[in-house]
């Protein structure tokens, strides 16, 4: 079992600590899940870009509880932007080993493979493949709900005094209905905790979050396993398949791995303007949500838009031909923004 | 019969609205021509923009969504029971599967209340791979019976409810996976039966809130504050407003109506209870109650204490009552309102003649709700004409929740759209099955309210109050002009924006997250998806284009005229650097897709709420 590199909670600077490693950390896994989803051209493998998708906005949605959840025990959120390929933050990998070096891959087994494990549970569930096309078992993973329960445990310990009602709150008024809510209280950090955890690794014994909807890890694994997840007669109670999720693995676009190491200096001059237009966006997102998640709430609709100007540009990237013109690159995720 | 037949699964939880509200008013919007009202000739997108945010402030007339997307979702919501005819059970397998929806709020009718749609393309009850119903649409889901008292608390249309109602046709792919579940299991037999067309899917919205607030008229004025300083602060801000909902998917059979209840038409009395349905078979009776019975409050939602209700049975010849059964509080209390969503089954000993009529009474024999036999039910409740089309609209008269005989005198009362004026009336009589029908010819662009009336004697709308939707059936037409002068234009960028695309640009901010409408460049480049999106045959689905569903057939022949002509400049690259949007804080790398990207994708998961 892979295990989260940190020291026990002594105080609250200590869980003010484990809480920015957790923004890191769900921040880090958005943009290898934006590079596959951005990767795969529209009405193309539609059903897994939906599950790329649904997953991608639910780490952001993590990110901002988190943030609530610092912000209540009156910690200042910082969102440095990773770097990539790299280890997320808290060094996280297995026990004795090297942490999990992240990388930007286009949609592929690998990149799905890689999405199981940032999301795999300390005990991942395994399945039966009714009639598999893959042989590869998925890679050894992470666990991030040991990390949220070595939290919640100090948080629930907390006096109240020690919580800070209303303080640089986001609330689901605009975005996420249901999902995003202020914390006020360890009540409310306790099921934030939950859903976080709950959404990424399911239940010990089900594959299903507390909404009964299928957690990131397996849907990684419908993709992965290029099956969807369905209930069996099994004593697992589900297999992969015997429904395939239709993906098809060439039907994408032939984006470079890991961008940000290249070196765009020889590139055409559109592949370069592509680039700059994507990294221009990512530093404006990242920007706006800084100010977001330190009580500016409404520049989280200047983020959302930033948002959509870095989808827009990474469809320019990905169909805008680099000096080898059989490849593209998707966005590097390079902040340049003030503080890079 | 429908919903109210077994069996029948239960569903609860919130809907999201999301819509632009500018249209609402005749300050930013004439419903005739289908055109923004701008406020300056010069610079008139920016200057219409700048008016919306402002129309914010109460004293501007409180317009609380100037920048919405439309979309409306389902979040929170899931499968809560289940009913196979011996009472609602909480066990079934398929109970906590969560139930999926996004679609875009329009009214036919902009300025008004009772004209709300949702266009959509699926509804999803549990997940891939688990307990499920995958329902495509059939047809768009319609809004009707609002009771404007079900929560007096609440602001602006927060004190209204509605029955919102769709049907699913077996031939249009619907999907059951059973796998364990008894509900699912019964469900999938009933469809068997050649009588069974498929599956009607109603729920109820009630308790809406608006800014995310329950006690907004106090707070109003912060709120407001808060909404214009973010408008003004540029990006994307949607201001949803959210209701409570509790729904049903059960059988829908062949004469049933698609879009709104039938069964037997429980209609209010004015005293406290709004109209209802009711089946009655041998050995019950059950009442959907889900719009009609209010909360006291908007915070703690307990039910209006009204003792013990009666089911009676009354002869019309002699008006001798005939109590067929009783419940209490606990039948209709918050928390069986939930389980039951609303509806509420009684066992009957007495044998009801055919010729009674029902009525609702509380413990002081007061009738609450009084029913009536005949309705006439429009085939197409909300219809779109461009001038010049000629269609022909139906009514199906029922008689007690079944098809009329022939015979059946209607009387059409044709409205003006705000249904203030009763512009003509006219007599039809049913044929052998049912329904009348008549030719309908778009004459100009406008709006028009056609309430039919049936039997003899009807009680025709006030003309001073105009229709009550807890009464009156109805249909709308919205003839959009023929717009022949536009069509003729040359075919230049200026004129395809001044004339047509100026006009979403002004009207839904939203559409800066992937277009500039502004910019001839990006425009072009997008044709093949703007031609795809805004193709009549498209006109059901979810991301049609306009949303609001008003573009005229000249406008729509200028804007095809120049995306099928030339580029704007034959040198240019395919890809270009665009000019910054007017209003908003687009980065100056925003740049144009040559792909046909899906629009607005991430948006569905964001922005509905």
């Amino acid at each position: 079992m892979i295990r989260l590199q940190w020291k026990p909670i002594a105080s609250v600077a200590d869980a003010r600590a484990m809480l920015q490693t957790a923004i890191g950390v769900e921040f880090g896994t958005l943009p290898p899940y934006l590079y596959a989803l951005f990767s795969i051209p529209p009405d193309k493998n539609a059903a897994a870009a939906a599950r790329i998708r649904s997953v991608a906005m639910q780490e952001m949605i993590h990110m901002c509880l988190a943030c609530n959840i610092l912000n209540a025990i009156g910690g200042n959120p910082v969102l440095k932007p990773p770097k990539y390929p790299g280890p997320l933050p808290g060094d996280i990998g297995p026990p004795g080993g090297k942490p999990l070096t992240i990388h930007l891959l286009p949609f592929s087994v690998d990149a799905m493979a890689q999405g199981m494990a940032i999301e795999q549970p300390e005990t991942p569930l395994e399945f039966p493949v009714v009639e598999s096309l893959f042989a590869a078992a998925p890679p050894e993973a992470v666990t991030i709900g040991q990390f949220y329960q070595a939290l919640d445990q100090f948080l629930s310990k907390l006096p109240k005094k020690a919580w800070k009602p209303g303080r640089n709150q986001i609330g689901d008024s605009q975005f996420f209905a249901g999902q995003m809510f202020p914390i006020n209280s360890y009540k409310e950090a306790q099921k934030a905790i939950e859903e976080i955890v709950s959404e990424g690794e399911g239940a010990s014994d089900s594959p299903l979050d507390f909404q009964d909807e299928v957690a990131h890890y397996y849907r990684f694994g419908e993709c992965f396993n290029n099956k969807v997840l369905t209930k069996a007669k099994n004593p697992k109670g589900y297999a992969w398949g015997p429904q395939s999720l239709g993906i098809d693995w060439k039907a994408v676009y032939p984006a470079i791995p890991d961008p940000c190491k290249h070196d765009f200096s020889k590139e055409p001059p559109e592949a370069q303007a592509a680039q700059a237009a994507c990294n221009a966006a990512y530093s404006q997102m990242i920007d706006e949500l800084r100010l977001a998640v330190n009580g500016k709430t409404g520049r989280l609709g200047n983020a959302v838009r930033a948002m959509f100007d870095l989808r827009t540009s990474a469809q320019v990237a990905m169909t805008t031909p680099l000096k080898n013109k059989k490849l593209v690159a998707g966005p590097s995720f390079i902040y340049t923004g003030a503080s890079s | 019969m429908s919903v109210l037949e077994t069996p029948r699964i239960l569903f609860s939880g919130q809907i999201a609205w999301d819509p632009i509200v500018t249209n609402n008013t005749p300050r930013f919007y004439d419903e005739n021509t289908s055109e923004p009202v701008y406020p300056s000739p010069t610079d008139k997108v920016a200057e219409f923009r700048k008016a919306a945010i402002a129309s914010v402030a109460p004293d501007q007339g409180g317009l609380w969504n100037p920048q919405g997307t439309h979309r409306s979702s389902f979040f929170e919501t899931a499968i809560s029971g289940a009913d196979l005819g011996k009472g609602v059970v909480q066990d079934d397998k398929f109970v906590g599967s969560p139930v999926r929806f996004l679609g875009m709020l329009v009214d036919l009718e902009p300025y008004g209340t009772n004209s709300s749609q949702l266009f959509f393309d699926t509804m999803t009850f549990g997940i891939d791979g688990g307990y499920r119903i995958a329902a495509r649409r059939s047809t768009r889901m319609i809004a009707r019976y609002i009771n404007f008292g079900r929560n007096p608390g609440g602001y602006r249309a927060g004190h209204g409810s509605a029955i919102w109602q769709t049907s699913f046709a077996k031939k249009d792919g619907l999907e059951i996976n059973a796998f364990d579940s008894k509900a699912l299991r019964a469900l999938k037999k009933a469809l068997e039966d050649d009588d069974v067309l498929g599956l009607t899917v109603q729920l109820n919205a009630y308790r809406t809130l608006y800014y995310n607030s329950v006690d907004v008229p106090e707070k109003l004025p912060d709120l407001s504050a808060a909404l214009i300083a973010n408008l003004e602060g540029g990006g994307f801000q949607p201001n949803p407003a959210r209701s409570l909902m509790v729904g049903v998917v059960g059988l829908w059979r062949r004469g049933e109506p698609v879009h709104e209840p039938c069964d037997r038409t429980l209609l209010t009395t004015g005293n406290q209870v709004a109209t209802a349905h009711a089946r009655l078979t041998r050995d019950s009776i059950t009442l959907d109650l889900s719009n009609s019975i209010s909360e006291k409050s908007i915070t703690d939602l307990d039910k209006d204490k009204l003792g013990e209700l009666a089911v009676v049975a009354v002869d019309p010849k002699s008006g001798k009552p005939v109590r067929l059964g009783t419940f209490g509080y606990s039948k209709y209390d918050k928390d069986a309102y939930v389980r039951t969503s609303g509806i509420v089954t009684i066992p009957i000993k007495t044998k009801v003649p055919a010729s009674a009529n029902l009525q609702l009474r509380d413990s002081t024999d007061t009738v609450l709700l009084a029913e009536t036999a005949l309705r006439a039910i429009p085939v197409t409740p909300n219809l779109y004409m461009n001038q010049g089309d000629t269609r022909t609209v139906e009514f199906q008269v029922y008689d007690r929740g079944v098809p009329a005989k022939a015979g059946v005198e209607v009387t059409i009362c044709v409205m003006s759209g705000d249904g203030s004026t009763v512009e003509s009336t006219f007599q039809l009589v049913t044929g052998k099955d049912g329904v009348v029908s008549f030719p309908l010819t778009g004459v100009q662009g406008g709006i028009a309210l056609y309430v039919p009336l049936p039997g003899p004697d009807p009680v025709r709308p006030s003309a001073k109050s105009g229709i009550d939707p807890q009464v009156n059936t109805f249909m709308y037409v919205r003839t959009l002009p023929a717009d022949e002068d536009i069509a003729i234009l040359p075919p230049t960028w200026e004129n395809v924006y001044a004339r047509v695309l100026a006009n979403w640009h002004a009207m839904a901010p939203c559409m800066d997250n992937w277009l500039d409408l502004g910019n001839k460049f990006q425009v072009y480049s997008f044709r093949a998806l703007i031609q795809k999106l805004t193709d009549e045959a498209a006109f059901e689905q979810y991301r049609f284009m306009p949303v609001t569903r008003d573009m005229t057939p000249g406008e729509r022949v200028l804007l095809y005229n120049y995306l099928n002509g030339d580029p704007p400049e034959p040198t240019r690259p395919r890809r270009c650097l665009p000019p910054r949007l007017p209003t908003t804080l687009p980065p100056p790398h925003r740049r144009v897709s040559p792909s046909e990207a899906a629009p607005c994708a991430a948006a569905d998961e964001l922005s509905s709420g």
